[in-house]
């Protein structure tokens, strides 16, 4: 029990000598950390998005106004024949101005100006795998009865391939202050092992193992991330918060983020960043004991 | 109580510290070891207290294998050595008996065995009116007090001290001897390494002498010569 009210003792005796380095490198790792814990929130959110409107629509053939019923039939049978399709549904004039009318009803000046003849009718056809969607246009172009495909499958490529590029230039970015933070708790932690060099030195020879030399520093190193870490995770919290809040929840991207998965990341930031100080304290006071 | 056989100490580059030593302390033995500097006595000590190991040979100290002791028992056998350098090693900020407490705290008294343990330190080596003057209010010989009372805090089978009395006039070292007598006689061994003739003539004791990494004497009730 002494020898723990030692090692408390002198971890917070250690940071109050460097209380500048203290502060940069528990915002270092605040920085590391909320880069960390938004970066993979924002993936999660996109992912979420992106398989909800996987799971909708997507294609979407146009049909030309001339198109007779019949031949609008045989292409849907036509369509529902295709082992990529799981389900076609069709979508007369009418219900595409109820759905304009629906979706531009926050604009009634739009929704009055619209001649709602121009909007066609359509087929709009789920796939069992979205990503045969090339498929589809390669089927259906060239045929008379269709005016315009479109696809959401491309849409979600754009928006997953700009994402992955995000998550990948964040990750690099995180990664460079995680080194920063690393590089600040090792000069820390060797700035104090110098200034306490006589204390350690004395502490060898009464008989302390390396162990409970090192503790405080240890002890300092975990303290240090794990308190920059918990500022980040908080603020990232709070910053899904206000995003669910704003304007942004109500546009066509959906913030809802699983408190499960939010759990496990802050858990998961929380343990990394107690590893990540123990070993950052092992390389910083390892010269110091072995001198 | 300490055993040497054969022991030889090469530093890298070639340059012999110690040769083929053998010899053996018993038991509440008060020893010199004496020689002129660069003779080989801090470098024998320090094999001694595992600060390095020697190049071949055996040494047991207070039945421990030194010679081949991994390196996570070198504090088990630090806490029953006391180590006095010729530098006291005071830590600055701290007053005579936190200097001696400390010790006590590093090796896991409590609070209230810590404050006992520390005063009794501080009669034994007669501080007790510069208990709380820091290092830099006491005097050369009044620091080399501290150090012995810090290294006795383990209460050490082996005190072992290099030139404590390096620094220190002849009437100062006469009075650590004396306190180091006092400690003996109490049944701690005590291998001292001095250079200081007076000493060692004064009070004969048993000699170890070294001269180039060699022992060339052992005599009990030795002289300086």
């Amino acid at each position: 029990m002494n020898k723990l009210s030692y090692v408390i003792k002198n971890t917070f005796i250690n940071m109050r000598r460097n209380p500048l380095l203290v502060i940069a490198t528990v915002l270092a790792v605040l920085v590391s950390s909320f880069l960390v814990f938004t970066t993979l929130s924002g993936r999660a959110v996109v992912q979420n998005n992106t398989s909800r409107w996987q799971n909708g629509v997507h294609v979407v053939i146009f049909l030309d106004d001339r198109v007779t019923t019949t031949a609008h039939k045989q292409l849907q049978e036509s369509l529902e024949s295709y082992p990529e399709v799981r389900m076609v549904d069709y979508f007369s004039k009418d219900e595409a101005t109820e759905e304009f009318k629906i979706l531009f009803k926050d604009q009634p000046e739009l929704v009055q100006e619209v001649d709602f003849e121009i909007l066609p009718s359509s087929l709009r056809v789920n796939l069992n795998n979205p990503s045969d969607y090339t498929l589809i246009i390669e089927r259906m172009e060239g045929n008379p009865a269709v005016k315009e495909i479109r696809a959401s499958g491309e849409a979600i490529e754009r928006l997953l391939s700009l994402t992955n590029t995000l998550v990948l230039a964040a990750t690099v970015f995180a990664i460079l202050i995680a080194f920063a933070a690393f590089i600040l708790i090792i000069n820390t932690l060797r700035l104090t092992a110098f200034a306490k060099r006589k204390e350690i030195k004395v502490m060898k020879l009464i008989g302390a193992s390396s162990t409970y030399i090192r503790l405080p520093f240890i002890f300092e190193a975990i303290f240090e991330s794990l308190l920059g870490t918990s500022i980040a995770v908080g603020l990232g919290w709070g910053v899904i918060q206000y995003s669910k809040d704003s304007l942004v929840a109500e546009s066509i991207f959906d913030i809802t983020i699983s408190d499960g998965y939010l759990i496990n990341l802050t858990l998961g930031l929380i343990l990394s960043s107690v590893l990540f100080g123990f070993f950052a304290s092992y390389v910083g006071i390892r010269k110091a004991l072995n001198e | 109580m300490i055993k040497l056989e054969n022991v030889s100490l090469v530093f890298q580059g070639g340059s012999v510290a110690l040769s083929n030593i053998t010899t053996e302390i018993k038991e509440g033995d008060f020893v010199y070891l004496i020689g002129h500097s660069g003779s080989g006595k801090s470098s024998f000590l320090k094999l001694l207290y595992r600060d390095t190991y020697p190049t071949k040979g055996i040494i047991d100290v207070v039945d421990m294998e030194v010679s081949s002791l991994p390196k996570w028992k070198i504090p088990i056998l630090r806490r029953k050595l006391g180590i006095v350098t010729q530098e006291p090693q005071l830590l600055e900020d701290r007053t005579t008996f936190e200097n001696i407490s400390f010790s006590l705290e590093v090796l896991g008294y409590d609070a209230k065995e810590i404050d006992a343990k520390t005063s009794t330190l501080i009669d034994l080596v007669e501080l007790q009116d510069n208990a709380y003057k820091f290092p830099y209010q006491l005097s050369g010989g009044e620091q080399t007090r501290v150090a012995i009372a810090r290294a006795l805090a383990s209460n050490p089978l082996v005190l072992l001290c290099d030139e404590p009395t390096g620094n220190l006039d002849p009437d100062l070292s006469i009075q650590i001897v004396s306190l180091l007598e006092k400690i003996n006689r109490a049944g701690t061994t005590i291998l001292m390494a001095t250079h200081d003739s007076s000493i060692v003539n004064r009070r004969k004791k048993r000699v170890l002498e070294l001269s180039d990494g060699k022992l060339i004497r052992d005599e009990t009730e030795g002289t300086y010569v």
